[in-house]
């Protein structure tokens, strides 16, 4: 699109991806020092296999090269939508488990929560940039799961945490292909659709 | 009938003379060399706790025709350890490649057989041809919190043994080390040397996948290393080299994100710049000749005596005033 390419809106693509870039490996590190201080505080096993748990958006991706701009940005967007209500989910039952929220662990989620809604905001910007319309969120977040057993709760936190941490490597990725100059055709995968 | 026998190192080996039966007369040989008799019961060659210099081959001939009734090649050796196993990834995001080796040899023929499973998928690790222990695979999928499990079986006449990998996508990222290093001294600069490298070659996206530098450099007469990290750009200016003093210079790289260390680049050397040797002009020359014998006073390059706008002379030789009057005052004692 005409506006999308000008060279204004090609340094603010840039200027928010490179900050997105921050926030994303920022995100990061903070969700890596969290998983690890989940693993203890949880008793849990950090070699542990998680199985897929319904409503955790899986970063697994195939032909990750070959996805176009705007793909890019819809999955993540999706994706830290979900995490965002996960964590609030994860909050809510330290709270319930706990009776308050726990100094370490509860601060360290709600920190990682605040820079999730951050960042999903910081791609809906991007989207809007690319003046794509922005999804609406689907109800009101992930299904209401059948009753879970603590365990059960723990094991599905630590597969939640361990899919952000992946996640929010994908995104720095993602943004670093999203900032490279998109070519004058439209055939390449930048932010323009592949035909 | 030739065939192969396989036996283990420490064994006790009995052969028969094919069809022969046990109370024929027969003469054995090693190699075409006749064996004692006293190897033998009957017919049969008994070989007691047999070492690797056995190997070799054995036949059998009728007593009194020397026709060859059997022959077999004897190959002594061991069932094989436990392999040693090692994958990583040098060109992500592109695959993997695994390698291995025995940690002793067995000394007769080994088949490895490798199995690669990331969650419930079977992947293929393709032989490559050179090295003959080594394949690689694809990455089919990215960003993936599934382990992947990689198994080597080795297996030989004489016994089978296996090894077990199982790793995160993301922690086996190491680069190859970075490639054509170069240093150079810094005209006019005595403590700067420039450092300059390049991505390595194996590494195939660095726009989408950067990585970043670790720099080491000493003098050759000191042990200790100096370390600066880079996270992005090819080249880094030093600033505290010792002036006149060799520096030997390594890269390190590594993923932006992910994975560990490249091993140290090649090693190159660079001096800093130094100031050329000044030629002295004719007094100079005499005065220098006169005090020559005894002692003279020459400051090393390295050493300030004096700045700049203390010279006096020119051209090839600008000798400033301390060192003029010292060295006036050497060739005064020694007239």
């Amino acid at each position: 699109m005409a506006a999308a390419d000008s060279p204004s809106a090609a340094l603010r693509r840039r200027d928010l991806c490179s900050r997105g870039i921050r926030l994303a490996g920022k995100m990061r590190a903070d969700v890596v020092d969290l998983l690890d201080a989940y693993v203890e505080q949880q008793g849990l096993d950090a070699s542990a296999s998680v199985a897929a748990v319904e409503g955790v958006p899986l970063a697994a991706v195939e032909r990750w090269d070959e996805q176009t701009g705007t793909q890019r940005l819809l999955e993540n967007l999706a994706a830290y939508r979900a995490f965002r209500a996960l964590l609030a989910q994860m909050l809510e039952e330290q709270r319930e488990q706990l009776g308050e929220v726990d100094a370490g662990l509860g601060h360290g989620l709600a920190a990682v929560l605040l820079q999730v809604s951050a960042f999903a905001y910081h791609l809906e910007e991007l989207l809007r940039l690319e003046s794509r319309g922005i999804p609406g969120e689907e109800g009101d977040g992930p299904p209401p799961l059948p009753h879970l057993s603590l365990f059960e709760q723990k094991l599905r936190g630590l597969g939640v945490l361990r899919e952000l941490a992946q996640w929010a490597l994908r995104s720095v990725r993602d943004l670093r292909q999203l900032a490279k100059p998109s070519p004058a055709t439209s055939g390449a995968p930048g932010l323009a659709e592949s035909p | 009938d030739s065939h192969i026998q396989y036996e283990r190192v420490g064994a006790d080996v009995t052969m028969k003379c094919g069809s022969m039966d046990w109370d024929a007369a027969v003469t054995w040989t090693a190699n075409g060399t006749d064996i004692d008799e006293s190897h033998l019961n009957g017919s049969y060659l008994i070989l007691k706790n047999v070492d690797l210099s056995q190997s070799g081959q054995y036949s059998c001939y009728e007593g009194s025709s020397w026709h060859l009734k059997y022959q077999t090649y004897l190959r002594v050796g061991t069932p094989p350890k436990e392999p040693v196993l090692m994958c990583r990834s040098n060109n992500y995001p592109k695959g993997f490649y695994c390698s291995w080796h025995l940690p002793t040899p067995t000394y007769i023929p080994n088949s490895f057989n490798i199995s690669v499973i990331h969650g419930t998928k079977d992947m293929v690790c393709e032989k490559d041809a050179v090295p003959k222990n080594r394949c690689h695979i694809r990455y089919l999928q990215l960003f993936s919190t599934v382990k992947y499990k990689v198994t080597l079986t080795v297996t030989n006449a004489l016994g089978k043994n296996f090894t077990t990998l199982t790793f995160d996508e993301f922690a086996i990222v190491k680069p190859d080390p970075p490639e054509s290093v170069v240093a150079k001294p810094v005209p006019n600069n005595p403590r700067r040397l420039e450092v300059s490298w390049q991505n390595p070659s194996s590494w195939p996206d660095p726009e989408s996948f950067p990585l970043k530098f670790f720099l080491r450099y000493r003098p050759l007469i000191l042990d200790q290393w100096q370390h600066v990290e880079l996270s992005d750009g090819t080249s880094h200016t030093i600033t505290d080299a010792y002036a006149g003093k060799e520096y030997i210079i390594q890269v390190a790289a590594k993923d932006n994100d992910i994975g560990t260390w490249s091993d140290w680049s090649v090693a190159v050397h660079a001096t800093p710049w130094t100031e050329e040797p000044k030629h002295l002009t004719t007094e100079a020359q005499i005065t220098e000749t006169t005090s020559a014998s005894t002692s003279s006073f020459m400051a090393p390059p390295t050493t300030k005596i004096c700045d700049k706008g203390a010279m006096v002379g020119s051209g090839a030789m600008a000798v400033c005033w301390t060192a003029g009057l010292v060295m006036a005052a050497y060739s005064v004692l020694f007239i």
